[in-house]
Order: structure tokens, then C-alpha cells, then sequence
């Protein structure tokens, strides 16, 4: 072992690490090339669901890229804040928000954004989490048809909690409350968590939760989950879906990248490919395994259709409720 | 092995140490500085734990955590600028300690306090877990909201001198707090269109603007004029800042009260390190009696505020243990962690996984000792920085107000708040206006109206249950007898000297 061959295998290293950021693996020539760092702007603060989503496709996804990928939080007003800027932003293809979920599909239905869903394009649908609606054991509202008929015989006596006004999740609830045609009364707390704190304690009758979220207490068994508001979730495959009980719901959380409207469709399609390949990269897989996401690869255009299908059956949930101003 | 013994043992492990020792001094630096907060830092350490070994993540995430809290203490008392907001309470006494040249003191006490507080919360985490977090959870709407309107005259009336300032005061603080949504319909309310303002007013520009630069526009004010020197390192000066056993029997009754406050109030969801140092504040200020020395450098508000906010620390594992609801913003980022870490925590965690469990207990123990080490021989060079002369020292604060403000959000408009709210808290001084009432129902007005009004559409409008529900009926009871009470000794002292200048 000579020292010469110590440093030859270090300068190995350097080069197949900075070789990771000089020249992008093979990918088909779309006529862009991004010419500065991307932005991946998340808008809610460190720590949560979508801050998580953006750092693990934004490490999958560096090695692929010839420009660094920086994540921003610009957290503020249940994301919409984050959305506003990027729907104003430059589009030319470097600045990408993390979107699909309550401030693409949901918020802009329950009042005023300085945005719509139109100013965006879809680049790729990264993961998708679904939602499961949970009661408290011992309640006696075990399954969907118990909740129909307790609303039916006690018009808005049935509470749910929501993790905010406007939220999917409330979204969700009046959705399905339209199919049902049922009256339900809604309490939002600050987050999924108090939430879910409130319906243990009795303050509430029903929430809705990721199956990763309620995993502990499906297990203690301190809460039935009667029915997932999309499919079946892999976590829980004995839950039934709302629809295959019958009432058209179909609304998921969803995270993926999203541009500015006018992004080329050549810039479009450079990232679309990258994020691909690194969703495909083992990296990817490891590690969305240990944080627990359910990867579920849509391109631009099909994501951008999903997140539509979900904002109109919100849309006309709501009817001819006027928006908040 | 057993899993105590097999978690004890990973302590030995010199990655597992060495991670904590860097844990906990890295949490007290960010703690310190305004505007990194706690959550910051351990969002941030995350994504570094993903690779690790389970306890090695623990420790980290859990040192950053213990630590950061203590840190806040640090800025708050030596330049008027909370480094989280929990220490908020830790300036009313704090920094006038410092500025009668008491600073050594004030961080030993609040050093001594915090060790007290996070043990105090551990204990009661590990013998009574799942027994208190399920009692948490039946505290509702109607509770909170009740023991949130008892805080507000807890604090709200005891504080200041003159009754009618105070509550100008508070007022001002109340219309603040309504900028923002509403929290149940999500009506944007004097935000004049700017998303920015969706979530209201931050606290960290808010907190830093009334207290740091309000102080250095007042010192502007006087040319930055140093009139004695800070303190000096005699035998003389040792000698008043040593913490003596009279002072320890001193500040133990409030630091027991305070750490119970503490720890009742992080159990509960969503109420915070903040409210509970308030309340402990109050708590102590009206415990002794006359409390005329509060506010003006009295040991035993530095040592109830600091005791409160660590003892949160502890408290917060409680629900994010037992029920897998994490206490507050913080826990939230761990409970992420450690699912990352394949372990979920709720009602099973005890039986499942007891050496993650026990990890964390350790972690929790061993953060705050290492922290009682790492303070101890960091306080007086830390005390050292009052030695530079204010016209270098408050320029440099100055701007790390203004780069705390930004980095909380990413947001100029915050910069904008905290340069507003250093002129508000200027004329406030100016013209004897307490601040601290304004801070104290800035903070407690959100949650007081989101509980208040969850309530109010859970009973379709009725007020009936506040005084059928017991807990809600006692806290309203104990605010009229310390309305009264206060009622009556503004107008006895109003009696006795009728002619005596309000101060």
C-alpha cells in the first residue's frame, strides 16, 4: 500500500464526486440546459411532509443535474404563500415550487389567492399520500355506514376535526359529506396532530389522517379507520375506500414539482426526465422507504390533470358557497 | 441484557458521546442567537440522522433540543433579545441583573433553574407517561380556553404599575394578534392583501424589535454613552455575583412551582414554552407577596421563567411518547425522526421498542447535565461580551436583529415588523407604558380565540358549557378572586398616598 496509490484512489473519488455535478448521466437532449442553481421552494418550514419530499427528491435527484438543486423554505399562510411567489416568478425553469397538495388543489376553492392552479405546469408527481377518515374505538361509528346514519338521525351534531380551514383535509370531509348528503360540523385545529389529539380525547367524532400518521393508534387499537378517501393504501389494505362504498370521492394528498405557467416546455421537459431518472435511482428508493412516502411517479401533463380533477370535485363540493375574501 | 442497561450502554460508545457533547454545544449557540430558533436547528439536523444508528440520531436531535432552550436564556439576559421565544419572560428581570452589573448571576441562576426544570419534567416523564398523557387529552376546547383566560389575568393585571397603562397595554397587544386568518374560516383579516401577513405577526421580529432595538434606540437616544463601567473582575465583583445558598433557598419555592407549570403546560397540546414561562412568571411575581422588585433584576423571575421553559422540554415527550401526538413544533420534527428510524412511537412504544424509550430518557438526563457543564464554564466569558463598549456592541446587535427578523421566514416583511415594533417599544419606554403586557396577550390571544371559538361551534353557540364544566368553572372562579383582589389593592394604595405620581 504506497501512498501514491492512497492518493490516486482519493483523486478517484473527487472526480467521481464532482463528476456527479460537471456531466448529467445520459439523458435525451431537450435543447435547455438550466444556467444557474435551481430553486426548489417549499412553503412550509423545515420538518414537515412537503420540506421532507423536497430534500429527498432534491438529494436523489443533485447527480442528474449540472447545477446545484437548493431547497428554500418560504413557509406562510397554509403554503400559499410559497405558491404566490412561484406563480409570479421567472419561468425559465429554475424556479420549481413543491405543490399538489392543499395550496394547489384545495385553498384556492375556499377563498381568494393571488394564484390559481392555471399558473402552474406540472413537471413530475414525486409521492402521493392518502388519506384514511378515523373514529375513536368505542364510539360506535365503526364503520361508514354507522356515521351516515348517526348524521342522518342528528343533523350537524357529527363533528370532524381538520388541520385547518381550507385544508384538503376539510376539503375531504365536505366532499364527502356532499356525497353523503349528510350535515357535519367542522372544527379546525392548527395541524393534523392537535387534530387527531381531540378526537382521543372526545372533542371531536371523526379526523382524517395518513395511514403513516395513525399507525401507532390503529395498531393500539384506540381508533377504527373506517375508509380511505382515495384507494386502498397499502398500509392498511382491509380499509375500504369511500368509493368502493359508493360515494364519489377521490381527493389524496399529493407532492410533487410544479413551475410557473410559461416555462417553456423545453425546460419543462429536461427537468420532467431528471426527476425521473432519480425517482427510478436506488438512492431514491432507500430513502423513501425510511421516511415512509409512497412514491408515485405521474409526468407533467397527468399530474397537472390529477391535481384538476381533485380542485374541481372540491370546487363543486362548495357549490355556490362565496369564497372567503 | 435488559433494554436500560443496553440503551445505558450505548452512552459509552465514544460516536454516540462525542455526538452529544456537540449536540448540546451546537443548541446552545443557536439558541443564543435571535431568530434561530430551536426548531430551526433540529429541522435541519434531520435529514443528517438518516444514516445514523438510532440512539446517535436521539442524541443529537434531543441535545440540540435541551439545550437550545437554555441558550435562549443567554441573549435574553445579556443584550434584552430573547434567543427563542420561550425566554421571553427571562428579560423582565434578566437583563436589569445584567445591567446592574448582576449578569454572571442572572445566567448561573438561570442555569441552576433550567437544570432543575428539564430534571424535574424527565422524572415525570418516566414515572408517568401514559397515565398523565391520557389525562391531557381530556382537556378540551372549553379547558383550554379557559385556562387561557386565567393566564391573561394572571399576568395581564399583576404587571405594570399602573393598572390603566397595563391594559392599554395588553389592548394593543390584542388587536395585534388579529392580524392574520381567522382560525376558523380562514378570512384573512387586516392583512391589506398581503399574503405575507396570512399568518399574522411572527413573534421572533416582534420580541426582538420591543425589547433588543427598542433598548438600543433608547441608548442612541444617549450616544451610546457608557456611564459605569459593565463590571469589572475583582474579588468585589466575584463575590456579588456568587450564587449563595441563601439565594438557592431564595428562588426554590418559585423554581418547584414554576417547573410544575412547566410541565402541566407541556403536556397539553399546542400551549407552548412560552405561555408556560408567563405563567410562571405571574406565578412567582404573585407568590411574593408585594412583588414590587420584579421587573427591576429579582432573581427569582429569572429562575420561575427559566425553570417553566425547561421544564416544557421534558413535558412535550410525554404526549409524543405515549399517544404519538407531538406536544409542539419541535417534538413534531422528532416524531418524524424517528419514524425515519423505523420506530413508532404511540401507545405500543413502551412494549415495542422500551430501549428507544429509555434511549431518550437518557438522552434527555444526559443533555441537560452535559448542558449544566457546558454553561457553567461558558457563563462568565459569555458575561464578558457587556464589557465591550456599547457603540460597538449595539450596532452589532442591532444588525443581528435585523438578520434574525429575515432568516425565521425567508421573509423582508418581518425586518419591516421588528423595525416597527423597536419604535412602538421606544415609545412605550418613553412614555412608561409597560411592554410586557402587549407581549403577553400577543402570545395568548391566538390560542385563547381558536379554543374560544371551537368551543363556541361545538355548543352551537352556548356559553353553558364554561360553567357546567369543572376545570372551567375553577379558573373562572380563581380570575374573579384575583380580579377583586388586585381591585382592591389599587384602590387601598390609591387611598393611602392619593397624591403619589404614577410611575
Amino acid at each position: 500500500m504506497s501512498i501514491f496509490r492512497t492518493i490516486k484512489t482519493t483523486a478517484l473519488a473527487v472526480a467521481l464526486v464532482a463528476g456527479g455535478f460537471t456531466s448529467p448521466a445520459a439523458a435525451q437532449d431537450s435543447g435547455w440546459e438550466p444556467s444557474q442553481p435551481i430553486q426548489i421552494v417549499v412553503g412550509f418550514a423545515p420538518g414537515g411532509g412537503t420540506d421532507q419530499t423536497a430534500r429527498l427528491i432534491a438529494s436523489a435527484a443533485q447527480e442528474f443535474f449540472p447545477v446545484p438543486l437548493v431547497v428554500v423554505n418560504r413557509p406562510g399562510a397554509s403554503g400559499t404563500l410559497a405558491a404566490e411567489l412561484v406563480a409570479n416568478a421567472e419561468p425559465d425553469g429554475h424556479t420549481l415550487l413543491v405543490g399538489g397538495g392543499s395550496e394547489s388543489t384545495s385553498v384556492p376553492n375556499h377563498r381568494q389567492t393571488n394564484y390559481a392552479l392555471d399558473d402552474f405546469k406540472g413537471v413530475a408527481r414525486v409521492n402521493r399520500e392518502h388519506m384514511v377518515i378515523v373514529t375513536k374505538t368505542g364510539s360506535g361509528l365503526d364503520t361508514v355506514e354507522a356515521v351516515v346514519e348517526r348524521a342522518n338521525e342528528n343533523p350537524g351534531e357529527l363533528a370532524y376535526g381538520s388541520s385547518g380551514p381550507g385544508g384538503v383535509l376539510h376539503s375531504a370531509f365536505l366532499v364527502f359529506a356532499q356525497e353523503a348528503g349528510i350535515e357535519l360540523q367542522h372544527i379546525p385545529y392548527q395541524g393534523g396532530a392537535p387534530a387527531l389529539a381531540a378526537l382521543l380525547g372526545g372533542h371531536v367524532d371523526m379526523t382524517i389522517i395518513t395511514p403513516g400518521d395513525a399507525a401507532a393508534q390503529i395498531e393500539a387499537g384506540t381508533v377504527n379507520a373506517i375508509a380511505t378517501t382515495s384507494d386502498r393504501a397499502e398500509q392498511i389494505p382491509d380499509v375500504p375506500s369511500l368509493s368502493e362504498l359508493g360515494y364519489d370521492v377521490n381527493l389524496e394528498n399529493m407532492k410533487g414539482l410544479v413551475a410557473p405557467a410559461d416555462t417553456p416546455d423545453a425546460a419543462i421537459e429536461y427537468l420532467q426526465q431528471r426527476f425521473q431518472q432519480a425517482m427510478e435511482s436506488e438512492t431514491f428508493e432507500t430513502l423513501a422507504d425510511r421516511a415512509n412516502i409512497t412514491p408515485g411517479y405521474l409526468s407533467g401533463p397527468d399530474f397537472k390533470q390529477a391535481m384538476t380533477d381533485m380542485s374541481d370535485s372540491i370546487g363543486s363540493a362548495l357549490g355556490d358557497t362565496p369564497k372567503e375574501q | 441484557m435488559d433494554p436500560f442497561t443496553q440503551a445505558l450502554f450505548a452512552f459509552g460508545e465514544p460516536a454516540v458521546f462525542i455526538t452529544l457533547i456537540c449536540a448540546t454545544g451546537i443548541g446552545l449557540i443557536i439558541g443564543a442567537i435571535p431568530g434561530l430558533s430551536v426548531n430551526i436547528a433540529v429541522a435541519l439536523a434531520v435529514p443528517l440522522t438518516i444514516f445514523m444508528p438510532t440512539d446517535q440520531s436521539l442524541v443529537l436531535l434531543i441535545g440540540l433540543y435541551g439545550s437550545g432552550i437554555f441558550g435562549g436564556s443567554v441573549s435574553a439576559i445579556l443584550l434584552n433579545a430573547p434567543g427563542t421565544p420561550a425566554s421571553a419572560a427571562t428579560i423582565f428581570d434578566g437583563y436589569p441583573m445584567a445591567q446592574q452589573g448582576l449578569a454572571t448571576k442572572a445566567l448561573r441562576v438561570s442555569l441552576i433553574a433550567s437544570l432543575y426544570g428539564a430534571v424535574f419534567s424527565v422524572i415525570l416523564l418516566v414515572l408517568v407517561a401514559p397515565e398523565l398523557a391520557n389525562f391531557a387529552l381530556r382537556f378540551g376546547p372549553v379547558e383550554i380556553a379557559s385556562l387561557l383566560l386565567f393566564t391573561f389575568f394572571v399576568i395581564g393585571i399583576l404587571s405594570g404599575a399602573s393598572l390603566a397603562k397595563g391594559l392599554l397595554s395588553a389592548a394593543v397587544g390584542m388587536v395585534l394578534a388579529t392580524i392574520g386568518s381567522d382560525p376558523m374560516l380562514g378570512t384573512p383579516r387586516f392583512t391589506f392583501g398581503q399574503t405575507s401577513l396570512m399568518d399574522g405577526l411572527s413573534y421572533v421580529p416582534l420580541l426582538v424589535g420591543l425589547f433588543a432595538l427598542a433598548e438600543i434606540l433608547d441608548e442612541s437616544t444617549r450616544g451610546f454613552s457608557q456611564s459605569i463601567q459593565k463590571f469589572s473582575l475583582d474579588s468585589e465583583d466575584r463575590e456579588r455575583n456568587r450564587v449563595s445558598f441563601r439565594d438557592l433557598k431564595f428562588i426554590s419555592l418559585p423554581v418547584i412551582r414554576a417547573s410544575a407549570i412547566g410541565s402541566a403546560i407541556g403536556i397539553l397540546p399546542g400551549i407552548g414554552a412560552t405561555i408556560a414561562s408567563f405563567l410562571a412568571y405571574g406565578d412567582a411575581k404573585r407568590a411574593s407577596g408585594d412583588g414590587s422588585s420584579f421587573g427591576k433584576g429579582d432573581v427569582r423571575g429569572v429562575a420561575a421563567s427559566e425553570s417553566a421553559n425547561n421544564a416544557v422540554v421534558g413535558a412535550t415527550f410525554i404526549p409524543t411518547l405515549a399517544l404519538g401526538i407531538p406536544g409542539d413544533a419541535v417534538t413534531a420534527i422528532l416524531l418524524g425522526a424517528l419514524v425515519l428510524q423505523g420506530v413508532t412511537p404511540g401507545p405500543l412504544i413502551f412494549i415495542s421498542n422500551p430501549q428507544v424509550v429509555y434511549t431518550i430518557y437518557l438522552s434527555l438526563l444526559f443533555a441537560t447535565l452535559l448542558m449544566a457543564v457546558i454553561g457553567y464554564f461558558a457563563i462568565r466569558p459569555l458575561a464578558m461580551t457587556l464589557r465591550i463598549p456599547k457603540i460597538y456592541l449595539m450596532p452589532s446587535v442591532a444588525l443581528i436583529c435585523i438578520a434574525g427578523a429575515y432568516v425565521a421566514r425567508n421573509n423582508m416583511i418581518d425586518v419591516w415588523i421588528m423595525l416597527g415594533a423597536g419604535v412602538l417599544g421606544f415609545v412605550f419606554n418613553r412614555t412608561n407604558v409597560p411592554v410586557a403586557p402587549l407581549l403577553i396577550t400577543f402570545i395568548i390571544t391566538k390560542p385563547f380565540e381558536e379554543a374560544l371559538r371551537q368551543a363556541l361551534t361545538r355548543s352551537e353557540g352556548s356559553f353553558m358549557p364554561f360553567l357546567t364544566n369543572p376545570v372551567s368553572l375553577t379558573l373562572t372562579a380563581l380570575v374573579a378572586v384575583a380580579f377583586a383582589l388586585t381591585l382592591r389593592r389599587d384602590l387601598k394604595r390609591r387611598h393611602a398616598v392619593p397624591n403619589q405620581k404614577e410611575e
